[in-house]
């Protein structure tokens, strides 16, 4: 009975304390100017993060799993005395899933709550917006978990840093093995934007290179509810493997579709990228294989302790572990706090120097292999993980057998850097956050 | 349409609109708000007042307009970066390509009025949507048409930078003055008068000898040109141009932004609408993520009980006042 | 694509139209009957399919113990409760909008247009704050879930359920409209009020019925539309949109029109989907545009006050 009591007070205020950073940005909108000439008069201004996380539309779950992440590594780091001596301060807002929403949010952080860097992406659209403005005002922005492999190709840019293992990676681990052991027909299922159309690439370049062939590519549009059209067409091509591309809660319906169907046993399903908060909740309806980029029952040291510690800071989440999409935002905002200690300084430039070509170790990083930040294309070079159902579950949460894990160097997106142009560091404008 | 009394070139409304707007930039980061909302109010202002030609003016509920807006922002990125990277050409464009998709709308649908022509402006508008979202080559999809740049205003002798969200302004602000004016002339023009009779009864009107179909045709090119204008100008101040604001959502909002303020009533209402929107939405947004539900009871509650609009109750209320100092006023003044 | 190709496609065509008209009827309904059109017939259909989760799911605000007994009633007589029930718990919010439309009669009819889009802008932020923004799944009971083969494929069996359900809504319908005194009056009274009026019969109460009954109507389409096409506050929109299309193609005020412009689009959709599938949603604004350049009512339109 305690407990159940519990639980509804702490899930009203965990919901209280995101619209707390609201109202925080909303105080500060009227009071603002003269509540912050007071604070810097005592010396140290505090550091203001502005985190761009969905809370609404086809990601707004895994936006909200990001954001955990986040913050958790936030809390961290004000719990040892903040970076620099300076507190660290965050406001979020929901992106909706909304490249249009994304640009006026990112705008808001940077011109009305002084935010010095952005972080928090799922949809690729959204995050290329956020980066153009990001690009305009030098803000360093921190693309958490967006993986087109547009991302760090052809939208790359000096200030933004791309965190999760992105289509190419995934395809290079997956594909070569499916063509030989499975076959050469492949299907692909692609959701119609950018980070579908990019990964779809991917695979096609990987499967026709492993002498494979694509015998059709349908476009799936963002949102879609009712695939029978599609799975209607997969069953008359008859191929050996459908890889999708498909992301958030487009996956998950299609998923319960394609196992309501059994149709789970009678192709080989490959998803490039199962993102955890898009399981959760559904474990029945998990087939086929599919890559992430972090679990939380890896067998390495760390990984219990980090689950217990997220746990701990989240009693009431809806998604009890954190998953590759919290996983990240945590990562990514650690690096970044601690490359503006190594730094010394809040300045963009600075700290992107920090950032580029960083190592970080594996254990450090709760992965098999160390992993980097690459100096050309900005993005997270890491161990790529291909897993499928478990079988024999340890406990509720025990939904993935991981089955490889792959060298970020075998992984390597090698054609990124001939499309990555990046400006100059001395190009974008610098400022002191 | 005797000319009984002239309408003046300018009105103390105008010029207090002009001089409020231009003080804008002194003034909003004082109170907590940020210039880049100052010109997305701004364009949205605009963009209110070309639609009003339609709906307020000439009677004619268009519930795609979305498609008009969109387009323009579009060409201009198109433009941008398929013709020449030159601001007059782009926003020309603009203006160009949103027309003909105003006139390609006008040939199906000239000759409908009320409910029917607001049916068939949503099938338009989905129609531009959907085209928007799903030609990739051309539009980027879902994601956008990126990387539109702001453009110098060339003027010849100088050139102005537009990549401050300030300068943008008032750009933004100059392009305003001239279209408000132009807008103000096109309704007090013998046309703007023509439109009006067809509004009051379009039997009456076609009886009289005036061929309805142009008159009706020709509104909506316009107000199309000018919302494609005010797409171009979006498509700057986001750097991008994108689909949704092509969806019925927001084509809706433009219609509520130009009721709530009273754009039936009073040529200036759909601004009014337009800051009113905007203010609600990053002011009570910021504290509630429903701020919609506010503003959509504020809407049920205006369109029940007062459809004139804020403007209509400023109205109201400066009659009630004259009522009280003179009370031989006639009592049901208010016009629809 | 030889027939027995297109085969699938057609008949996956023909269970959407059948949807499809289901969800049109009660838009044409109050549109046909009344005059009226209602934009907030999505989130109409919106709410009915999120009443039917709360019921489904066991998701109710009721005490715990009865919570936990109504948990323990089999799945197949949740839904079949949630497909009875919901549309009921909507109508009081169909009585309430049919106040509020009172005020627009004899106005210009963009007023009552203007109003319901505002109220379908309500109910939607309304869902959010009661339900959040999640997606949410209505559970399907086994006994109507899962597959068949046919044709040599796997068909969703559901599906065909619900376009089975969809004729026997649509059938009830037209029994109420052309088969009853209380049908006979309300189409009379759409004709030439002031006669109806004359001869002694309350208009007022009369337009209620029909809005609850179009509201009811939208309600059930939400139901069975949720295990398809997923439970999210903007779904409406997904709804409303072809359902005016189809009374536009169909004709205003035309039972058959509202129910065979349904299945043309069904039938398009489908067929346009097994060449071309990311564009065939465009196709129905493309036939919609086709018969309204030809046929201005639409195929079986007759002269509405609407068009004055």
């Amino acid at each position: 009975m305690k407990t159940s009591k519990n639980s509804k007070i702490s899930s009203g205020l965990s919901r209280r304390l995101i619209m707390k950073g609201g109202l925080l940005s909303a105080t500060a909108a009227f009071f603002g100017p003269w509540k912050h000439n007071h604070v810097w008069a005592q010396g140290a201004k505090p550091i203001k993060l502005g985190l761009t996380c969905d809370a609404s539309g086809q990601y707004g779950n895994s936006g909200q799993d990001d954001l955990r992440g986040i913050r958790m590594a936030i809390d961290e780091f004000n719990a040892k005395g903040g970076v620099l001596g300076r507190k660290v301060e965050w406001v979020t807002a929901d992106t909706e899933t909304n490249p249009a929403t994304g640009t006026r949010v990112a705008e808001r952080f940077v011109s009305q709550d002084q935010c010095g860097f952005l972080i928090g992406a799922l949809h690729s659209g959204v995050a290329n917006a956020i980066t153009q403005v990001a690009n305009k005002y030098g803000v360093i922005y921190f693309n958490t978990n967006s993986s087109a492999p547009s991302e760090a190709g052809e939208n790359c840019s000096r200030v933004k840093f791309v965190w999760d293992g992105n289509g190419t990676n995934f395809s290079k681990a997956a594909v070569q093995n499916a063509v030989q052991k499975i076959g050469k027909n492949w299907l692909l299922l692609t959701n119609d934007y950018v980070w579908g159309h990019t990964t779809s690439a991917a695979t096609k370049a990987q499967v026709e290179k492993a002498g494979g062939k694509i015998i059709d590519n349908l476009l799936v549009p963002q949102n879609t509810r009712d695939f029978t059209s599609y799975l209607l067409k997969v069953q008359q091509a008859k191929p050996d493997v459908v890889a999708m591309a498909i992301g958030g809660d487009d996956m998950k319906v299609l998923r319960q579709q394609i196992v309501s169907l059994k149709m789970d046993e009678k192709v080989a399903w490959i998803n490039n990228q199962q993102d955890w908060p898009d399981i959760w909740g559904q474990a029945g309806t998990l087939f086929g294989v599919f890559g992430t980029s972090w679990y939380h029952k890896l067998p390495l040291p760390g990984v219990a302790e980090f689950v217990k510690r997220w746990q701990t800071a989240y009693p009431q989440s809806p998604i009890p572990v954190p998953g590759n999409v919290s996983y990240n935002g945590y990562m990514s905002t650690r690096e970044l706090l601690r490359a503006i200690e190594r730094a010394g300084s809040t300045n963009n430039r600075a700290v992107i120097k920090a950032l580029e070509g960083h190592k970080m170790p594996a254990a450090d990083r709760m992965q098999h292999f160390d992993a980097y930040i690459d100096a050309d294309t900005h993005q997270v070079q890491q161990t790529i993980y291909l897993a499928r159902r478990n079988a024999k579950p340890a406990d509720p949460t025990d939904l993935f057998d991981v089955i490889s894990w792959t060298k970020p160097e075998t992984a390597l997106d090698d054609a990124a850097p001939a499309k990555c142009k990046m400006k100059a560091p001395a190009d974008i404008p610098t400022f002191d956050a | 349409m005797t000319p009984a009394r002239r309408t003046p070139i300018f009105t103390w409304a105008m010029i207090i609109v002009w001089l409020v707007f231009a003080s804008v930039p002194l003034w909003i980061e004082k109170v907590g708000l940020y210039h880049y909302l100052g010109v997305e109010i701004l364009i949205f202002a605009l963009y209110a007042l070309a639609y009003n030609l339609v709906l307020g003016h000439a009677g004619l509920p268009s519930f795609g307009h979305g498609a008009f807006f969109g387009v323009g922002a579009y060409a201009f990125g198109l433009a941008q970066f398929n013709i020449a990277a030159n601001l007059w050409i782009c926003l020309a464009a603009a203006i160009g390509a949103a027309a003909i998709a105003g006139a390609l709308v006008a040939l199906f649908i000239s000759h409908r009025r009320g409910i029917y022509y607001a049916l068939m402006t949503i099938a338009f508008g989905q129609i531009f949507w959907f085209i928007a979202v799903k030609v990739h080559s051309v539009t980027g999809g879902e994601d956008g048409l990126l990387k539109i740049e702001r453009l110098p205003v060339d003027l010849g002798l100088a050139a102005f930078d537009l990549t401050t969200n300030v300068a943008l302004y008032y750009f933004v602000l100059a392009v305003f003055i001239v279209v408000s004016f132009l807008l103000w002339r096109i309704v007090h023009s013998p046309f703007g008068r023509v439109v009006k009779a067809i509004k009051q009864n379009e039997t009456r009107a076609r009886f009289v000898g005036y061929d309805v179909w142009r008159f009706k045709a020709a509104i909506l090119v316009i107000s199309a040109a000018l919302s494609g204008l005010a797409g171009g100008l979006f498509s700057m101040a986001q750097a991008s141009a994108f689909p949704d604001v092509m969806s019925l959502h927001y084509s809706g909002y433009v219609v509520m932004m130009t009721l709530v303020g009273g754009g039936l009533v009073s040529f200036w209402g759909p601004v009014i609408g337009a800051v009113a929107f905007f203010l609600a939405r990053d002011i009570i947004g910021s504290v509630t993520t429903g701020w919609m539900l506010w503003f959509g009871l504020s809407f049920v509650v205006l369109v029940l009980f007062k459809p004139e609009g804020i403007a209509g109750i400023y109205q109201s209320l400066m009659q009630r006042r004259a009522k009280a100092s003179a009370p031989a006023v006639a009592p049901n003044a208010q016009g629809r | 694509m030889s027939f027995i190709n297109l085969l699938p496609h057609l008949l996956n065509g023909i269970t959407l139209g059948l949807l499809f008209s289901l969800i049109a009827l009660g838009f044409m309904l109050i549109l046909g009957l009344m005059e009226q059109i209602n934009l907030a017939h999505g989130s109409l259909f919106a709410l009915g399919a999120y009443f039917a989760y709360a019921l489904c799911a066991a998701r109710l605000p009721l005490p715990p113990d009865w919570l936990a007994v109504w948990a323990g009633v089999p799945l197949i007589w949740r839904f079949a409760a949630a497909v009875i029930i919901a549309p009921i718990l909507v109508a009081p919010f169909g009585l309430i909008l049919e106040r509020l439309m009172r005020r627009t009669y004899g106005r210009d009819p963009l007023y009552g247009l203007l109003l319901t889009f505002g109220v379908a802008m309500v109910i939607e932020e309304l869902i959010r704050v009661v339900w959040g923004t999640p997606d949410y799944m209505l559970p399907v009971p086994q006994e109507i879930s899962g597959g068949f083969i046919m044709l040599d494929l796997i068909w969703s069996t559901y599906r065909f359920w619900a376009a089975g359900m969809a004729i026997v809504a649509m059938a009830v319908v037209w029994v109420i409209v052309e088969r009853t005194r209380f049908g006979a009056m309300v189409k009379a009274g759409a004709h030439d009020s002031e006669i109806v009026q004359a001869l002694g019969i309350d208009l007022t109460k009369l337009r209620v019925w029909v809005f609850v009954l179009g509201t009811m109507m939208a309600a059930f389409a939400g139901v069975i539309m949720a295990p398809l096409w997923g439970i999210r506050p903007h779904m409406g929109v997904d709804a409303v949109v072809p359902a005016f299309l189809i009374i536009v193609l169909g004709g205003v005020g035309s039972f058959w029109g509202a129910a065979i412009g349904g299945l043309l689009v069904g039938m398009v959709v489908g067929l346009s989907s097994a060449y071309a599938s990311e564009w065939s949603m465009l196709s129905m604004y493309l036939l919609l545009l086709l018969v309204v350049t030809f046929r201005a009512r639409g195929l079986f339109g007759k002269k509405s006050v609407l068009e004055v």
